[in-house]
């Protein structure tokens, strides 16, 4: 990516970047949008992708991602018209059109689609998000810690049919969508937060989109991990907390919830060398927090995740083994979310763990 | 602190419940002291916990996955004495990380509450915990009806230390390691008497060091207890295995004269008498009585006889053998000659070796080598009859190995019939009648200081027909010795040249050997 252009070049380091944030993800779910993106590229042109304080402060904007499940989404393929559907619902609840969209993520597949429908809807790519990695619920965005609302909202699934809320408590949207996205077939397209670009400026994260392609291009250079593990450094400030084996893996290892989906589970990883301690890992949707001997050392909101260290790429969730060799790797979050307000909807009690968080001590 | 009111350790704690219904998943240290007990429920009041607390976790410090390895974590920062978990919220890799961090790990299944509460009463009255641990320990000491069992017992119960059953410089039963000296343990002793008051053995327990001269008192008074409480046991374990023994060789001592008399009332014939035909004890009766394979004995086939007894001993004059004597040659003579009963018969020991048919017995004498230090560890010689068919047959291949082992002198205390032929008439000889007559007709050699050396060389150089050479060869002299003690010998009184006077002094000279052999020479 460079003068703020998007092209079809820069889709495999999108990707490479968006499966960083997104651990949990296996690549082969993101090659279905990868496709449609690099055709849309290659046919319409390169896309736009602008801070927000460059649009007039006046400009309507909307953030974009998928909701639901990413295998659904594997499953089920897009008609390719559910994000402009939404979008344009999302305009006539409004009153106000949309010239550009942002990612309510900047992650996982949403880091993709919103590049999608902005190619769709021929309008900029703001290059900012709400997440600077991922969450669990829609509302766990700094636009919402800034007080924008995050309805009404649409959801429009591959079924042709769409969804619109309104809400007065942002955290009532999830569960009010999470019957109607299992009825569109698992996931849907959603298109949120209607703002103006001042507003987006003031609220979100700047610069997250060109950043998951800079973190792209890191990976895809190198498969050396300690090379990977040096220029990631300078990107985005990772960290390794250390190098081991996978020694166990323990499956509903902790009492779960209904607030947020995926069972809990543990990763047990003997640390190698000297000084080893061992290191465990509690795994939800992501891996929310790593115990280096016992001691909470990373938490959510960091990005907690895994580098295969004999393959030199960043090893999925959903394929660990006993044995695996790995560097745990901490990716801290954007600062806002570090504030006691933000701590309590995204950090470690919020997901079952009551202990303060290792910034805060 | 007094004894009574020492804390306890957790090596004393995990004994008595609660924590003895549960299990012990990491315990590093048993010597740890616990001074208290604390019922975290949250991370909070866990962080807060004094030093040397047990930490029961439960309810949000109990959800299992980190907060299991979280709370290992916090005990070891703080000091603790180790931490108590309910079973739901344990996993491998959490007893992993206490093995690391040094902290005992207990798991427990009761209610996490329950179990503090216990623990708290345990803690806070250590003498009744004491108490109640012995209890315990007594109720499983009163299960066990072997003097293993007992010992499994008391090495469970005084872990790390070990104990073991001592008797003589011998470890009869438990860890051999505790009879030995080590470094950073200390000894405790229990005197075990058996029956009469008699010292039998002793139980030693090897205990690793205290921390405090006030630790020290109590392990060791704790140990005492223990160990006091397993003597009974002991005794009885011991006195219930000696009492099957000696019926069962009782049983088998009258099993075998019942045998003899059989065979002796069917043949109707002297058996030692020469000239027996070797098919007359089967011709009379081939019949195997049927109550032998009971006593796991083989009697059909071939056998072949040992009988062992004291050096120098005479039936009619001395008393029977030790029955402790029977026990110990029962259980050796297992182990060497596996398959062979050991039979107590006339103040010795039959034995025999059966076979479909009759064998070389080159094979015997090689294989009887092995029981040599078992005959010098007790003084025995052992006598070898020849091999003979069926129940008759074993009964004079016994008489013969009988008169082999009186006749004695074989290499290595091992004599055989076959080598011995005519000169058994020697066995008959009464020892002690000759050394009194001996005493009378020869009175300078019977008063000589040098009178078993005489004796020896005269019988050897007889056995030789008059030949020096020959005699210094078997004495291992030189000829010229054996010349002076000849001479010597004239001097006493014996006279060797005298053909009228040889054969009686022949045979006095072997009567008079084993008398002042089995007597001491002055």
């Amino acid at each position: 990516m460079s003068d703020g252009e998007l092209t079809a070049a820069d889709v495999p380091a999108l990707a490479a970047g968006a499966l960083l944030y997104s651990p949990s993800l296996a690549p082969s779910s993101l090659e279905t949008t990868v496709a449609w993106l690099t055709d849309l590229l290659e046919r319409g042109g390169p896309l736009r992708v602008v801070p927000p304080r460059t649009l007039p402060p006046q400009a309507g904007c909307a953030a974009v991602c998928v909701i639901g499940s990413g295998s659904a989404l594997a499953d089920l393929p897009p008609t390719g018209d559910e994000f402009v559907t939404a979008v344009r619902e999302l305009e006539r609840l409004s009153g106000r059109p949309v010239e550009a969209v942002l990612p309510l993520s900047a992650a996982t597949v949403s880091a993709l689609v919103p590049a999608v429908v902005a190619s769709q809807l021929g309008v900029p790519l703001l290059d900012a998000d709400g997440m600077g990695r991922t969450f669990a619920l829609i509302h766990h965005t700094a636009m919402h810690l800034a007080g924008l609302p995050v309805t009404p909202l649409v959801v429009a699934g591959a079924t042709g049919e769409s969804l619109s809320l309104r809400v007065p408590d942002a955290w009532r949207a999830d569960a009010l969508l999470r019957a109607g996205i299992d009825a569109l077939g698992g996931w849907a397209a959603l298109a949120a937060y209607p703002s103006t670009a001042g507003e987006v400026a003031a609220a979100s994260l700047p610069g997250t989109v060109s950043r998951l392609v800079e973190v792209g291009r890191v990976l895809l250079a190198s498969r050396d991990p300690d090379t990977t593990v040096a220029r990631l450094a300078a990107v985005n400030g990772c960290r390794r907390v250390g190098r081991g084996r996978i020694v166990a893996l323990e499956h509903l290892s902790r009492p779960t919830d209904a607030t947020i989906p995926t069972h809990p589970s543990s990763v047990v990883v003997e640390q190698m060398g000297p000084d080893a301690r061992q290191l465990r890992l509690e795994l939800r949707s992501e891996i929310v927090a790593v115990f280096s001997d016992g001691a909470l050392t990373a938490a959510a909101p960091d990005l907690i995740t895994l580098l295969d260290v004999e393959r030199g790429v960043i090893a999925p969730l959903d394929s660990l083994w006993p044995g695996d060799l790995v560097d745990v790797l901490v990716i801290p979050a954007h600062p806002v979310w570090y504030s006691a307000e933000a701590l309590s909807m995204v950090g470690p009690a919020s997901h079952g763990i009551p202990l303060d968080h290792p910034r805060r001590r | 602190m007094s004894r009574a009111t020492a804390p306890l350790a957790l090596a004393e704690l995990v004994r008595v419940d609660p924590l003895a219904r549960g299990e012990v998943a990491v315990l590093p240290d048993p010597a740890q002291r616990v001074l208290r007990v604390e019922l975290a429920e949250t991370f909070d009041r866990l962080a807060h916990t004094p030093a040397h607390s047990l930490v029961v976790l439960h309810a949000e410090a109990a959800t299992g996955g980190w907060s299991l390895a979280a709370a290992l974590h916090v005990a070891w920062e703080r000091g603790a004495a180790g931490v108590v978990v309910p079973r739901p919220a344990m996993s491998e890799a959490s007893a992993v990380l206490a093995r690391r961090l040094g902290t005992a790990l207990l798991v427990v299944d009761d209610d996490a509450v329950d179990v503090a509460l216990e623990l708290a009463a345990r803690t806070a009255a250590p003498e009744a915990a004491r108490a109640l641990r012995v209890a315990r320990c007594a109720e499983e000491l009163a299960e066990q009806s072997s003097v293993r069992g007992v010992l499994g017992v008391l090495n469970a119960e005084l872990s790390p230390g070990l104990v073991a059953l001592v008797a003589g410089g011998s470890v009869l039963a438990g860890r051999a390691a505790a009879a030995a000296q080590r470094d950073g343990y200390r000894e405790v002793r229990m005197a075990v008497n058996g029956p009469g008051g008699r010292a039998w053995a002793v139980l030693v327990a090897s205990l690793p060091e205290a921390a405090s001269a006030v630790a020290a008192e109590v392990e060791v008074h704790s140990a005492e207890a223990v160990l006091r409480l397993a003597r009974l046991p002991l005794l009885a374990a011991w006195a219930q295995r000696r009492l099957d023994t000696s019926a069962q060789a009782a049983q088998e001592r009258a099993a075998f004269q019942v045998l003899r008399a059989q065979v002796r009332l069917h043949s109707g014939a002297d058996l030692v008498a020469p000239g027996l035909d070797d098919d007359a004890g089967q011709g009379a009766d081939g019949e195997v009585p049927s109550w032998s394979t009971e006593l796991g004995w083989r009697v059909e086939g071939v056998n072949r006889a040992v009988w062992l007894q004291r050096e120098g001993w005479a039936s009619q004059h001395e008393e029977e053998p030790a029955p402790e004597l029977t026990q110990l040659l029962r259980s050796q003579w297992a182990r060497l000659r596996p398959g062979w009963p050991l039979v107590p018969d006339d103040g010795g020991w039959v034995s025999w070796q059966n076979s479909p048919e009759d064998t070389a017995p080159a094979a015997l004498r090689r294989a009887l080598t092995g029981v040599a230090s078992l005959l010098t560890d007790h003084g025995l010689v052992l006598g070898v009859g020849a091999s003979h068919p069926g129940p008759a047959g074993l009964v004079r291949s016994v008489e013969e190995a009988r008169l082999g082992a009186r006749v004695g002198g074989g290499p290595g205390g091992i004599t055989w019939f076959e080598d011995v032929g005519v000169r058994a008439v020697l066995a008959q000889v009464s020892v002690p009648e000759v050394a009194d007559v001996a005493a009378l007709a020869l009175p300078r050699l019977a008063s000589a200081r040098d009178r078993l050396v005489i004796a020896e060389t005269v019988a050897s150089v007889l056995d030789h027909g008059g030949s020096l050479v020959a005699a210094s060869a078997e004495l291992g002299v030189h000829r010229n010795t054996v010349l002076a003690r000849t001479a010597r010998a004239r001097e006493l009184g014996l006279a060797l040249d005298d053909p009228g006077q040889r054969l009686p002094l022949h045979v006095a000279c072997h009567g008079l050997v084993r008398a002042w052999r089995a007597t001491g020479s002055s």
